[in-house]
């Protein structure tokens, strides 16, 4: 999932990147805030969760 | 005598506009530290324009020159008591003796004084910023409990040496070894390559080529030289912020390879996009997007990429034991110093005013003069952090908190960094004011809602504040600078929505998207390389010891310790 996580989050910028080609400013500035979001999906959504899964405090060396 | 001497030479009209405005050029700097407001530029174009009726001038020759008085050796060598004898004619260097004074050699000297003093103003100012190392060393150590308190002294006394080698040996050129020339440094021309792609139709910068160990392609230059000193400080200080965020748990050694990872590459790579005439400073003279993406100082630059830098060691090294309890509540792990934490953020807003108002890279020229603005909007967004901060805490939490307040402090700063050069003194306390808030419900964020440990909220108040800072440029800019009368190659003022400029806004947005997408994912990548082949995370037995002896051979207080029994 950290793969997944990591590819989401660059597929953010590719998105937002490609508004270039847009010729509207208020198109861009969506497509934009659209790959903010896939971005911050990935990197807080996917790629923490599966950082977490596997935390030191859900493992018992939590607590000392 | 060089050519643009040579154009003034004839005796034309031309040569009497300029004795004028040579005159005009040195009247305007003894002014420059008076108190008195000077002439406004209308009023001094109209008073250099010959009416019919006025008497002609009398242009300035070499002749003239011959007869200016300057103080006998017998009247110095009595000594100059009140400085009326201390710099004059005869301190002008003259090009050739046998002609003595002439007027090229005056159009030179004040040539190179404008760029003196641009370049003592960039070392200067450089050198406060290198001050804030010891702010950030404070802070941390100051936040970390005793038993680690030598480790992360030692993490931000070595990331200043091993960054600084990697940004000499490749990281400089890779940001700025296509900038071309720096007006205000007078140079710099030996930095003229960046390797462009093709995408979109237009011209993608990527990295620049020139630069390395600053010796590659011409680059031992004076204006060189002055534009890495400031530029290292800067990447140092963006180098410092992942080791708060990882302290108390970071193997030192994998430490030391991520570090020159990011001043090597990381760094200078977006630095490279955003200050070194890469595709995002592009975006306005390519796609008509504002004046391209406008970070000042480095919210951006500097804070987001270092915050973001943060978040991904942080996710990588997982919390410290005892952080967080078996059902994934946080647990309070209390600082050792409040005072050295709080000496610290003093010292580092101390070291701001180096880092924005020297953003100019000078203070002669070009809009220059506006760093009086830059430095009072530095201080009132840190002041207003700092309030809301303060009043945010003790509203919901019943306590003016310390950490949080100087948290705020620093939110406020770091915010205001991108905008300060372009906004005017009520928008840098709203920006500020938006940061001290913004800030403390970040923290909360990152640790109860992403159980992610952040020791000191680097994540925070570099991440999540620099970004609030890149996007406020996009709303707050008012349209009223005026840097050499364009930004970016892009004609006009850097203006924001709330001024009439939606197009900056969303430049401003594709720079966040870029932080986010590529700053983040390099950084994540480079954090994940160093774990797979040596490990990112200190064993646990010596985390529950303290790094201090099993990492550095000895402790920070040893007869503490001892007293203690920690």
């Amino acid at each position: 999932m950290k793969i997944v996580g990591i590819l989401v989050a660059f597929l953010g910028f590719v998105i937002s990147l490609a508004s270039v080609a847009l010729g509207s400013n208020g198109a861009r500035l969506g497509v934009i805030v659209l790959g903010i979001v896939v971005s911050l999906f990935g990197i807080l959504g996917i790629l923490n969760a599966a950082h977490l899964k596997y935390a030191i405090w859900k493992t018992g060396a939590g607590t000392e | 005598m060089n050519a643009g001497v040579v154009r003034l030479g004839p005796l034309t009209p031309g040569l009497l506009r300029f004795g004028l405005l040579l005159g005009g050029l040195l009247c305007a700097s003894s002014c420059c530290f008076a108190q008195a407001p000077a002439v406004p530029p209308a009023a001094a174009s109209s008073a250099a324009t010959v009416t019919p009726s006025a008497p002609a001038s009398k242009p300035i020759t070499d002749a003239d020159l011959a007869n200016v008085p300057v103080p006998s050796a017998d009247a110095k060598a009595k000594g100059d008591r009140d400085g009326s004898l201390t710099g004059n004619a005869g301190d002008v260097t003259v090009s050739d003796a046998k002609k003595g004074l002439t007027v090229g050699d005056l159009v030179n000297q004040v040539g190179q004084n404008k760029i003196a003093l641009n370049i003592v103003w960039t070392l200067i100012t450089g050198y406060l910023v290198m001050f804030m190392q010891l702010g950030f060393a404070l802070l941390e150590t100051g936040l970390a409990r005793a038993k680690n308190a030598n480790h992360t002294m030692m993490m931000n006394l070595v990331v200043y040496g091993v960054g600084m080698f990697a940004y000499w040996l490749c990281g400089f050129a890779i940001q700025m070894g296509g900038v071309g020339a720096v007006a205000n440094l007078g140079g710099t021309a030996p930095l003229s390559a960046e390797f462009v792609v093709n995408l979109f139709g237009k011209p993608f910068g990527l990295f620049g080529q020139h630069g390395f160990f600053l010796m590659h392609k011409g680059t031992y230059d004076v204006g060189v030289m002055v534009l890495f000193l400031f530029q290292m400080v800067f990447m140092d200080t963006g180098a410092t912020i992942p080791t708060g965020a990882a302290m108390e748990r970071w193997k030192f050694s994998s430490f030391v390879v991520t570090s020159f990872l990011f001043a090597a590459f990381t760094y200078p790579l977006f630095a490279n996009w955003a200050w070194g005439g890469g595709w995002l400073a592009n975006l306005g003279a390519n796609f008509g997007m504002g004046k391209g993406y406008v970070d000042f100082a480095g919210s951006g630059v500097v804070h987001a990429v270092g915050g973001l830098s943060a978040l991904a060691i942080a996710m990588i090294l997982g919390p410290r034991i005892g952080k967080f309890t078996r059902d994934g509540r946080p647990q309070a792990i209390l600082a050792h110093d409040m005072v050295i934490v709080i000496t610290g953020c003093l010292i580092l807003a101390f070291g701001w005013f180096g880092f924005n108002p020297g953003s100019t890279l000078g203070a002669s020229g070009s809009g220059n003069l506006r760093i009086g603005s830059i430095a009072v909007n530095t201080m009132l967004a840190s002041a207003a952090g700092l309030l809301a901060a303060m009043i945010y805490m003790w509203l919901v939490y019943g306590k003016p908190d310390v950490s949080m307040t100087g948290n705020g402090f620093l939110a406020g700063l770091v915010a205001i960094t991108a905008p300060c050069a372009f906004v005017n003194p009520i928008s840098a306390v709203v920006i500020g004011m938006i940061a001290g808030v913004l800030v403390c419900l970040s923290v909360a964020f990152v640790e109860r809602n992403l159980q992610i440990d952040d020791p000191v909220g680097a994540i925070s108040v570099h991440g999540a504040c620099g970004i609030w800072g890149v996007i406020s440029v996009g709303l707050f800019a008012d349209g009223t600078s005026n840097y050499a009368g364009a930004w970016n190659g892009v004609n006009g003022s850097v203006t924001g929505l709330f001024y009439g400029d939606a197009t900056q806004l969303v430049a401003q947005l594709l720079g966040v998207a870029t932080l986010l997408g590529v700053v983040f994912v390099l950084s994540f990548l480079f954090g994940t390389l160093v774990d797979a082949i040596m490990g990112q995370r200190a064993p646990a037995r010596s985390e529950l010891e303290g790094l201090d002896l099993p990492e550095m051979g000895s402790l920070a207080y040893p007869e503490f310790e001892l007293k203690s029994g920690n």
